[in-house]
C-alpha cells in the first residue's frame, strides 16, 4: 500500500524564509489548542508545534513501508543527530548524552544504577519532584540490607539564592555529624578527595538537586550547589526536567555535574516521550545498565568490557521496540525555534510576559508574586491564590482537604472556565505556577486571575465553610 | 487553531459492517507496507493496519488540543478500556493487567523487585532472548553481595515437547543438588511450603521461560513448564513476547503463571510500544515500584500502604509524561482483527500459511524445516492437553515456521565458520535482503546451521515464502562465494 497521500494542514508548515508571527496570540495557529482553550500550563506536559506534529506523523508512515529497514539500518544516524543537536545545546561532547522516555526514566537510570550499601545517604528536598523522592524512598525502602537512607532539605519559599545556599552548605555537613560511624569515601572522580581504589571506598552520599523545582517552579541556584556538593564528595544528580529551552546557557562542560536530565517534550517542544541524560564520561562506569537492559549490556568480567566499558551509548540505543519517532524529530524541533527568533528571542519574550503577566494576575487577585527578588522565576512565576493561608501546617486544611481543592480547582478550570494553570498547597499558602510561552499574552494572566476569583470563592462557600 | 481537518485515506478506515477482504495480499491495502517489500518478518517489529496508524494519528492531534484535559481527565478511563480488552484476550481479570511499553521493559519490572540475597537462582535458557538474558546477567554482575547465581538450560532445537520438559525439570533439580547448603523456602504462593512466614523463607529459584522462543520461533510447553515449576517450588516468569495474538487460547487463569508478559505491538497490531505485563493478585505484594517509580508509589512504612498495599494497577497508571497513544489504541487494534474475523480464523488462516509456506520454502531452497520429524502432524489448539503419545508431540510452529538456509553445516563449533564469519553472514544477509530483493525474514545460526525464522501474516501468501526463497538461494550462493571463499 503506498503510503497515504495526507496534505499539510494550515498551520503544519512553514516558510523559513519568511519571518514568523510575532510572540504571542498570533503563534496560537501553530499549535493544535482549542481556540477558546488558554493555557498557562506548558510546563507540565509539554506541547508540540503542528509542523513537529505533521513530521512525526509523515514520519511514523515511512517506518511503516519497511519497520524492519527503519530499526535495522536507518534510525541509528537519526538518533545521533539527535543527540548531537542536543550535545550541543548543553555544551556536553555526543557521547556524554543518550536520550531515554522521560526525566522520571532518566533519574531511575542513575538511581537505580549505584550498587547502594548499607550506610548509603540520598539527601533530597522538600520540594523533590513526587516521582523522584519516591524512586529514592523505593530504594531506601528495601525489606533488608543493603539499603540507602533519605534525607531531606527543608526549603519554604519565598527564599532568595543566597538563603538556599545558606541550607544546602551546612546539610552536607550534617548528614555526615548525623552518621559520624559511616565512611563516606566513595566520592566522585571529581571530588577534590577521590581515590581510584575501590578497597578504600565506604559509603557515599549522593543528593538530587533540582535545576528548577516543580511546585513552585523555581529557579535554584544549582551550579553553585553542584559545587558545594563536589567539595563535599558528594555525588550529584541534577534533575533538570523543566530546564532545556526554558534555562538559558546550560553549560555542563562548566558546571560539571555527575549527573544531568532534563525533558525535551517540555520547553523546548518536543515530542512526547524524549529526555536527554547526560552522564560525563569519568562516570559512565557507574551506569552498567541502562533500564530496561538491552541487548547490549557488557558483563564486567569480560574482554568486551576492558575494551568498551560499560558501553553507555551503545546500551541506550536501543530499550527495546518502542515509537522512537519523539527522538527522530528533534531536528524539526530545533529548527522551528530557530525559525521563532531562535532561544535567545523566545526566553526573552517568555520571561518578560511571566513578570508582566503575574503581576497582573496578582493585582486581579489581590494577591502577590512568590518571587521577591527576581532571582527564582524563568518562565514560570508562581503567584498566591485568593485562598486564606494558615501559620501552622493543617491549621486549615489536612491533607485531605488539600487533595479536594486541588482536585476541585483542577476540574473546574478546565471543564468550566477552559484554562489552565497548575496549583499547589505550599508553606501555608496555595499558590498558582503559571507557564509563559510563546502563544500567550497577558490577556490570558487576566482570564486565568478572573477564574482564580470565581472558583476560590466558590471553594471557601462549600469546601472551607464545612 | 482548529485541529487540522484529518480525512482517511484509503485503507484508514474500513466498514465494520461489510465483510473485509480475504486473507493474503488482498488484505495489504490495509497496511503501510511498500507495495514491492515481501515483509515475512513481523514477528520482529510487528505492523500496525493503517486504521489503528490513523486513529493513533487522531489521537496526537486531540491531545494536543488541551494536554492537560487529556492527561490529568481523559486518560485514565481509555487506558481502562484498553487493560480490559487485553485481559480478555488472555483469561486474566482486568485489576492482574497493566501495560508498559515492551516486553523487555515488563521483564525488567518483574527481575528489578525482588529482592535478591545471595544464594538465589535465576535459570534462564540458552534460548532465552538476548536483553532478557542480559538482565539476568546484570543481575548476577553486582559487585558484591547479595546478587542472585545465573543458570541456563540448554535447548538445541530441533527437540520434542517432552524433551523440553526434562532438560527443564533436569536443571531445576540439578540446580538444587548444586547448591546443597542453600535453603530455597522462599516458594511461590501456589507452591507446597507458602505459608512459611517471613522468616523463615531463606533463598527463591526464579526461572524465566519463553512461551514463543525468539530464534528458533518455537512454542514451548510452557504451562506444563509452569505446573513443574510449581511443584519443584519455582517462581516461574513467563517470557511471552510473541504470544498475544499469535498464541490461541491463552488462559492465564488456567495456566497460573507467577508472572506473564506479552507484546501487543508485535501480533496483535497494536501501534509501538505496547505490551502486558500480567501479575496475578496473590503475587502483587512482589511488585513494589514500577519502572520508572512513580507519584502512585506507597511506602510499606505509610498508614495508606495497609489500604492500597503496593498499589500494582495505580502505580503503572502513569509512569512520567509519555506518548500515551499505543496504550488507548489497543481497543481499535483488537476492533480490527475482529473484523478480519477474530482470532480463530486470523491464527488458522496464517497457522496454515506457516505450514505450507515452511514446506515451500525448503524445497525452493532444497532445505528442510526445523520441525520435519513427523511430518508436521501437530495440532496447535491445545498443546498441553494433546492426548498423543508425548513422544510424537513436536514443537509447533505457531505462525513462524523454521527453515534451514543452503549454507554449510558445522558438527563442532568452529569447523567452518569463525566468529567473524558468523557477523559478517548476518550483516550480509541482512543488507541484501533489505536493498536489493525487498524482502526479509529474521535469519540466525543455531546449532550448527543457518535458519531463517518467516512469520505468516494475514497479508502473507504462499508466493511470498517462494520469492523469499529464490532471494535466499541468490544471497547464500554469493555468501559462499565472498564470505566463505575467504577462509579457504
Amino acid at each position: 500500500m503506498p503510503i497515504p497521500k495526507h496534505t499539510p494542514g494550515p498551520g503544519e508548515t512553514y516558510d523559513p524564509a519568511q519571518p514568523p508571527p510575532p510572540f504571542g496570540h498570533a503563534l496560537k495557529q501553530y499549535f493544535a489548542f482549542q481556540d477558546e482553550y488558554v493555557n498557562l500550563n506548558h510546563g507540565s506536559y509539554g506541547s508540540l508545534p503542528l509542523p513537529v506534529v505533521w513530521a512525526a506523523s509523515q514520519l511514523a508512515y515511512e517506518i511503516e513501508s519497511c519497520p524492519d529497514i527503519f530499526h535495522r539500518l536507518l534510525y541509528q544516524e537519526k538518533l545521533d543527530k539527535s543527540r548531537e543537536l542536543l550535545a550541543k545545546f548543553v555544551h556536553a561532547e555526543t557521547d556524554e548524552i543518550v536520550l531515554v522516555g522521560n526525566a522520571t526514566s532518566a533519574l531511575n537510570t542513575v538511581l537505580r544504577n549505584f550498587e547502594w550499601r548499607e550506610g548509603d545517604v540520598i539527601v533530597l528536598a522538600s520540594t523533590t519532584y513526587p516521582s523522584a523522592a519516591n524512586t529514592s524512598r523505593y530504594l531506601a525502602d528495601r525489606s533488608e540490607q543493603p539499603r540507602p537512607t533519605i534525607h531531606t532539605i527543608e526549603y519554604g519559599f519565598p527564599l532568595t539564592h543566597a538563603q538556599v545556599l545558606d541550607r544546602f552548605r551546612p546539610e552536607m555537613r550534617k548528614v555526615k555529624q548525623l552518621h559520624a560511624n559511616t565512611q563516606f569515601t566513595d566520592v566522585p572522580p571529581s571530588s577534590p578527595s577521590f581515590v581510584a581504589d575501590p578497597a578504600a571506598k565506604k559509603n557515599k552520599i549522593v543528593a538530587v538537586i533540582d535545576a528548577i523545582t516543580a511546585n513552585p517552579g523555581v529557579l535554584m541556584p544549582w551550579q553553585e550547589m553542584v559545587r558545594v556538593a563536589r567539595e563535599e564528595g558528594v555525588w550529584t544528580l541534577v534533575h533538570a526536567a523543566h530546564s532545556i529551552g526554558q534555562e538559558p546557557n546550560i553549560n555542563l562542560d562548566e558546571a560539571k555535574p555527575d549527573f544531568y536530565l532534563s525533558n525535551v517534550h517540555k520547553w523546548l517542544m518536543g515530542k512526547r516521550g524524549c529526555a536527554i541524560l547526560y552522564v560525563p564520561k569519568r562516570n559512565q562506569y557507574i551506569i552498567k545498565t541502562s533500564v530496561p537492559t538491552s541487548d547490549e549490556y557488557i558483563s564486567p568480567d569480560t574482554k568486551t568490557y576492558e575494551e568498551k566499558g560499560t558501553g553507555f551509548v551503545l546500551q541506550h540505543e536501543y530499550l527495546g521496540t518502542t515509537d522512537l519517532t519523539p527522538f527522530m524529530v528533534v531536528p524539526e524541533v530545533f529548527a522551528f525555534r530557530a525559525w521563532l527568533g531562535g532561544e535567545e528571542a523566545i526566553n526573552s519574550y517568555c520571561r518578560k510576559l511571566a513578570v508582566d503577566g503575574a503581576k497582573r494576575l496578582a493585582e486581579v487577585m489581590g494577591t502577590r508574586v512568590l518571587d521577591e527578588s527576581g532571582e527564582l522565576t524563568l518562565n514560570m512565576p508562581n503567584i498566591q491564590l485568593p485562598l486564606p493561608v494558615e501559620k501552622t501546617p493543617g491549621e486549615l486544611y489536612p491533607p485531605e482537604l488539600r487533595t479536594k481543592i486541588n482536585l476541585f480547582l483542577q476540574s473546574k478550570l478546565l471543564l468550566d472556565w477552559k484554562t489552565y494553570a497548575a496549583h499547589y498547597y505550599h508553606n501555608g499558602a496555595f499558590w498558582c505556577r503559571c507557564s509563559a510561552q510563546v502563544f500567550n499574552e497577558v490577556s490570558d494572566f487576566e482570564y486565568l486571575g478572573k477564574a482564580f476569583n470565581a472558583l476560590c470563592k466558590e471553594v471557601e462557600v462549600t469546601l472551607l465553610r464545612g | 487553531m482548529p485541529i487540522p481537518k484529518l480525512s482517511p485515506a484509503p485503507g484508514e478506515s474500513y466498514d465494520a459492517s461489510q465483510k473485509p477482504p480475504s486473507f493474503g495480499h488482498p488484505l495489504k491495502q490495509y497496511f503501510a507496507l511498500d507495495d514491492d517489500y515481501v515483509n515475512l518478518n513481523h514477528g520482529s517489529y510487528g505492523s500496525l493496519p493503517l486504521p489503528v496508524l490513523y486513529a493513533v494519528n487522531k489521537w496526537n492531534y486531540e491531545i494536543e488540543r488541551n494536554p492537560d484535559l487529556f492527561h490529568r481527565l481523559t486518560y485514565r478511563p481509555l487506558l481502562v478500556k484498553a487493560r480490559e480488552a487485553v485481559a480478555k484476550l488472555i483469561g486474566a481479570n482486568t485489576d492482574e493487567v497493566v501495560l508498559v511499553p515492551n516486553a523487555t521493559h515488563a521483564l525488567n519490572v518483574v527481575l528489578r523487585n525482588f529482592e535478591w540475597r545471595e544464594g538465589d537462582i535465576i535459570i534462564g535458557a540458552s534460548t532465552t532472548y538476548g536483553a532478557v538474558a542480559n538482565t539476568i546477567r546484570y543481575l548476577a554482575d553486582r559487585s558484591e553481595q547479595p546478587r542472585p547465581i545465573m543458570l541456563e538450560v540448554e535447548y538445541n532445537f530441533p527437540l520434542t515437547h517432552a524433551q523440553i520438559i526434562d532438560l527443564f525439570r533436569s536443571k531445576i533439580r540439578e540446580a538444587k543438588q548444586q547448591y546443597p547448603n542453600t535453603q530455597f523456602t522462599d516458594v511461590p504462593p501456589l507452591s507446597v511450603g507458602s505459608e512459611l512466614n517471613d522468616e523463615q523463607k531463606k533463598n527463591k529459584i526464579v526461572v524465566v521461560i519463553d512461551a514463543i522462543t525468539a530464534n528458533p520461533g518455537a512454542l514451548m510447553p510452557w504451562q506444563e513448564m509452569c505446573k513443574i515449576a510449581r511443584e519443584e517450588g519455582v517462581w516461574t516468569v513467563i517470557d511471552a513476547a510473541h504470544s498475544i495474538g499469535q498464541e490461541p487460547n491463552i488462559n492465564l487463569d488456567k495456566a497460573r503463571p507467577d508472572f506473564w508478559l506479552s507484546n501487543c505491538h508485535k501480533w496483535c497490531y497494536a501501534k509501538r510500544g505496547c505490551a502486558v505485563l500480567y501479575v496475578p493478585k496473590r503475587n502483587q505484594y512482589m511488585i513494589k515500584s514500577s519502572i520508572p517509580t512513580p507519584h502512585a508509589y506507597v511506602s510499606p512504612s505509610s498508614p495508606a500502604f495497609k489500604e492500597t498495599g503496593t498499589n500494582f494497577v495505580a502505580q503503572h497508571e502513569w509512569t512520567g509524561t509519555m506518548d500515551q497513544t499505543p496504550f488507548i489504541t489497543v481497543p481499535d487494534a483488537i476492533a480490527f482483527r475482529e473484523w478480519l474475523g477474530g482470532e480463530s480464523a486470523i491464527y488458522d488462516y496464517c497457522h496454515q500459511l506457516a505450514l505450507n509456506g515452511g514446506k515451500k520454502l525448503a524445497e525452493v531452497m532444497g532445505t528442510k524445516v526445523l520441525d520435519e520429524d513427523g511430518a508436521l502432524t501437530v495440532t496447535m489448539v491445545c498443546p498441553h492437553d494433546s492426548k498423543g503419545p508425548a513422544s510424537l508431540s513436536l514443537i509447533v510452529l505457531v505462525t513462524q515456521p523454521n527453515v534451514q538456509l543452503p549454507l554449510p553445516v558445522e558438527k563442532t563449533r568452529g569447523e567452518v565458520y569463525t566468529t567473524q564469519q558468523l557477523n559478517q553472514i548476518n550483516e550480509f544477509l541482512r543488507d541484501k535482503l533489505l536493498k536489493d530483493w525487498k524482502t526479509y525474514a529474521a535469519h540466525y545460526w543455531h546449532n550448527g546451521a543457518w535458519w531463517v525464522r518467516c512469520s505468516a501474516q494475514v497479508f502473507n501468501e504462499l508466493s511470498d515464502f517462494e520469492y523469499l526463497g529464490k532471494a535466499l538461494n541468490a544471497v547464500c550462493k554469493e555468501v559462499e562465494d565472498t564470505i566463505l571463499k575467504k577462509n579457504a
